[in-house]
């Protein structure tokens, strides 16, 4: 009773997801049983109760004192009272006043809440911290006890007691609406219309107030729930309405006196008040897990098909070699397609191309860290010799950390944030290493000096969210070696970084491929991170490798169209090269996964794809060792084309002097 | 740390003061006055008004006020306007009683709600659903009629634990323990099934970051990832809530205690509020609201030990 379980906006994503195919034609809220069974039973109630005086089989006041206490029968279907009054008559006319107070609760929290809500997350900063410093106040108070002495004051006036709750409970409305009117704000739509001069009550009108309805509609929900469960308490207590005018509450009071003779007498009033409060809070669930969108994915996890033998042993340099593999969402679209390279010993493999090509979940199946509900469902991963695809995670968690470690392309949200760097870097050593505590706080500052931290004690010291981005990077390199891994996987592990520490991050991978003789692949969607660090390169274009080999041999004489665009669009200017006047651009995007055609991928944006390109054909031994996708790559190299800029630019601006 | 602390004792302050405030304005803005609640219906109007002169209730509200605060700093809350207890005193006796209640009923639904959250996060499928629904089922129930329900199976069925009556733990420390127990219990019902709730969403909020990923990738055991690094992530929001739990068990105590029969706060309110006891409804709402600002001010101070972000800032 006591409660308020305001909390849920947590969960609560503002933006409206796909809703689902099941019971179309119903509004979306009752889709799920809850929502669904929640709803009636608050219509049936709020119909039964304010039109009882129309139908009841007796008036609240009739009594039967032959038939005192009875069980329910014929005459009285849910029985009698200790004065022989109906029971079912009495119940659903007790409900007349608590749901229409509880209403006037939330009207009131919100009249109050919401525009205070709206005015702080305009008004900004100042606005903004008197209004919530005054609401903690507020919330800070014991309801319950400041109600009973309004109760003691006035009298028990029900709807001016619940007009009191519903001020007091306004600042746990306004606290959860004004998280969700700044993050409404923040979106660039609501700066749009300012520009555009739309007045602020317009704006909040038109653009703020509706995305703020699921979650009001939550809160609105729940916090009916609260005013039914006071509003009981309330007259439990003997302060609701005065006998013979039945309450919910003191039916219930009345009923703890009878629990030695007539324990029958606790379930009509009991049930009536807590189903009511339950499909309140139901209905709010339903209502909110709509906001935060309904994520039932199919957990079918399809048998793998293993590669095939014709693909022959493992070459005898490589220590990882990646053959056919396949990553697709379970019972869903396929991800990754029949991806295969390999990776010598300490040396540095590069995967690019745009995003949504399925480089990351490439990388992220080598750990056997794919996201849930997404698996390899073809291929093999071969780390030495050993297939990593089908081990179980005992087997897996083997190899993590002491042969394959991992960093990420988020340095701030990789590192832990409620523990101090020490122990994210002792805890692992210890566990791999088999170090005392104090031999691994040695070992972490030796590890930290490796990475190229100058100041290995402060830095031990400090916490994550102490640190800047490079330097967390820095960390969570060093954390990737306390197994002494062999392989290191780096998704995009500079994207997120400043320029000037980009360059030193991949400094310190290089050098770490020299001194310890470390392999390491590198995702990035960066030519010039790859042309800097990695001896091959695997291009990937909607999900499958388009073209592979050396990496001087790949970005010297592309032979796919699509690793001529991208080195076409992208920004590098190699050293003593004329800057292009213009970037060349591939139109069009990367076609999701799910809708890849079965020929060439890349044909629907390729400028010198023909019909032949629609069927589809076998990768191209290419680059010595490599390999290409495309059908035409001879005849593409025999008559030398280049994908630039001029040709769109000619195209478009006829005559407009585009120098050549 | 100390700019934290420094700020949840103004807020402290602030809300006793707000209550008082409250409470005041409350009781001095009605038509009501004591005079009439002393001498009841058969006083006439000129009595009425001599009885409040000579309680100063004809005053100027702002040096009522003063007064009033003047006592409140040396700890008199006043007396009785019906029998002329001293109200410090009484509510003094009755404190032990609710915060004995509401504390344990806090920690209970702690201990319960966090395992039972965990418990669905970790373990999801079918036992998932059932907490899920469960404490969704929990939240909503009214504690007064929890409580009945528990009187009639352990107390009157199974004759486990008295129903009604209060021992000191002074007196008997096993006795107090069974003399609270239900009621404890009756409020755990709500409670716990409210941290569930923030539990599990925490903990699966939790399993889902980044950083959890980079232990995975560390061959990090599972248990460790789970009961170290995800749960102390959830622990921070939990003890939040746990926080707001406590006021609202607090009040829910209040109508506990009259189903129970428990000579607490609420007890005290509820005759206060029946009787218009002025001084003594002032006298409730400012002891309560102290309890309340001081347990969660406790609360705070775990949350800084816990957050290193609030530790360090």
């Amino acid at each position: 009773m006591s409660v308020l379980p305001l909390d849920a906006a947590d969960e609560v994503a503002p933006e409206p997801a796909a809703p689902t195919a099941r019971r179309r034609g119903m509004p979306w809220f009752l889709r799920r049983p809850g929502g669904l069974l929640g709803a009636a039973w608050l219509v049936l109630i709020v119909v039964a109760s304010f039109t009882a005086p129309l139908w009841r089989p007796y008036r609240v006041d009739d009594q039967d004192l032959a038939h005192r206490l009875a069980l329910p029968s014929g005459a009285h279907l849910l029985g009698t009272d200790p004065l022989g009054r109906d029971l079912l008559s009495r119940v659903v006319t007790a409900g007349a006043e608590p749901l229409l107070a509880s209403f006037v609760t939330v009207v009131v929290a919100f009249g109050i809440g919401l525009p205070l809500a709206l005015i702080a997350a305009e008004r900004g900063r100042r606005v903004e911290r008197v209004l919530s410093r005054s609401t903690e106040v507020m919330l800070a108070l014991p309801l319950v006890i400041i109600l009973l002495a309004v109760i003691g004051v006035i009298g028990a006036q029900t709807y001016v007691v619940m007009a009191v709750l519903g001020v007091l409970i306004s600042a746990a409305v306004y606290r959860i609406m004004l998280g969700v009117a700044q993050s409404v704000r923040q979106r660039l739509y609501i700066d749009a219309a300012r520009v555009n001069g739309i007045g602020s009550l317009k704006v909040n009108l038109v653009h703020v107030l509706p995305s703020m309805a699921t979650v009001a509609a939550v809160q609105a929900a729940q916090l009916f729930g609260i005013g039914l469960l006071i509003n009981a308490g309330l007259a439990f207590l003997g302060f609701g309405p005065g006998e013979p005018q039945p309450s919910w509450g003191f039916m219930i009071q009345d009923a703890s006196k009878h629990i030695y003779d007539d324990p029958w007498l606790l379930v009509p009033s009991g049930l009536a008040l807590a189903l009511t409060v339950v499909a309140a809070n139901e209905l709010a669930d339903a209502l909110a897990h709509r906001a935060a969108g309904e994520r039932t994915v199919a957990r079918r996890r399809p048998g793998r098909t293993p590669a095939s033998p014709a693909d022959g042993a493992p070459s005898a340099s490589a220590v990882l070699e990646v053959r056919g593999l396949t990553v697709a969402v379970d019972g869903g679209p396929t991800l990754v397609s029949d991806v295969s390279f390999s990776l010598g010993a300490g040396r540095v493999l590069g995967l690019v191309g745009e995003s949504g090509c399925g480089k990351t979940m490439t990388a992220r199946s080598l750990l056997g860290l794919l996201p849930d509900g997404v698996s390899v469902s073809g291929g093999a991963i071969l780390w030495r010799g050993r297939d990593l695809v089908g081990l179980s995670e005992r087997e897996l968690n083997a190899v993590r950390g002491q042969e394959i470690a991992m960093i990420s392309q988020e340095p701030m949200v990789a590192l832990d944030p409620m523990f101090s760097i020490a122990y994210q870097l002792t805890q692992p050593l210890r566990r791999f290493r088999g170090l005392s505590r104090t031999e691994a706080r040695s070992t972490a500052v030796e590890l930290l000096e490796q990475v190229g931290i100058v100041d290995p004690a402060r830095v031990l010291k400090s916490f994550p969210h102490q640190l800047s981005g490079g330097m967390a990077q820095r960390v969570a390199i060093a954390l990737a070696l306390t197994g002494r891994p062999k392989l290191l996987i780096a998704d995009e592990p500079t994207t997120a970084l400043d320029v000037t520490v980009q360059a030193e991050i991949l400094t310190l991978l290089r050098d770490l491929v020299r001194e310890i003789d470390l392999s390491i692949v590198i995702v990035s969607h960066d030519l010039g991170v790859v042309a800097d660090l990695c001896d091959d390169v695997a291009v990937m274009y909607a999900g499958e490798v388009v073209e592979s080999g050396t990496a001087a041999a790949v970005l010297d004489e592309p032979a796919h169209p699509y690793t001529m665009a991208l080195l076409r669009a992208n920004p590098h200017v190699p050293e003593g090269a004329a800057v292009p006047v213009r970037l060349a651009s591939i139109a069009g995007a990367v076609p999701p996964p799910g809708s890849w055609p079965s020929g060439c991928r890349f044909a629907s944006r390729c400028r010198f794809a023909r019909d032949e390109c629609r069927k589809p054909f076998p990768a191209l031994p290419a680059h010595g060792s490599g390999s290409v996708r495309c059908i035409r790559v001879d005849e593409l190299q025999r008559e030398q084309v280049t994908w630039d800029a001029d040709a769109v630019g000619a195209e478009l601006e006829t005559g407009a002097g585009v120098p050549a | 740390m100390l700019a934290y602390i420094g700020r949840r004792l103004a807020i402290a302050i602030a809300t006793v003061l707000a209550a008082v405030v409250i409470s005041f304005l409350l009781v001095h803005a009605t038509p009501g006055s004591p005079g009439a609640v002393v001498l009841g219906p058969s006083g006439t109007p000129a009595q009425i008004a001599a009885k409040n002169h000579e309680l100063g209730w004809d005053r100027p509200l702002w040096i009522q006020f003063l007064d009033y605060l003047g006592h409140l700093v040396r700890g008199d809350l006043g007396v009785s306007l019906i029998d002329g207890r001293s109200i410090g005193a009484d509510l003094a006796a009755r404190l032990p009683v609710t915060a004995s209640i509401a504390v344990l009923a806090t920690l209970l639904s702690g201990v319960v709600g966090i395992v039972l959250g965990v418990t669905a996060a970790v373990r999801g499928g079918w036992l998932a659903r059932i907490i899920t629904v469960g404490s969704g089922i929990g939240l909503s129930l009214p504690a007064f009629w929890v409580g009945i329900l528990f009187v009639l199976v352990l107390s009157l069925q199974l004759n486990l634990l008295p129903a009604t009556g209060y021992i000191a733990l002074s007196q008997d420390p096993l006795g107090w323990l069974g003399s609270i127990l239900l009621p404890v219990l009756t409020l755990t019902v709500g409670g716990a099934a409210i941290i569930a709730r923030t539990a599990a969403a925490g903990m699966r909020e939790a399993l889902g970051q980044e950083h959890i990923r980079t232990l995975r990738a560390l061959g990090t055991p599972t248990w460790r990832i789970r009961y170290v690094h995800a749960l102390r992530f959830t622990s921070v929001p939990v003890v939040s809530v746990l926080g707001i739990q406590f006021i609202g068990l607090f009040g829910g105590s209040v109508i506990i205690e009259n189903l129970f029969a428990l000579p607490g706060l609420g007890q005290a309110s509820q005759a206060a509020v029946s009787a218009h006891d002025f001084p003594a409804l002032i006298g409730v709402v400012i002891v309560a609201t102290a309890v309340v600002v001081v347990t969660n001010l406790l609360l705070d101070l775990m949350v800084a030990a816990l957050d290193p972000k609030v530790r360090t800032a």
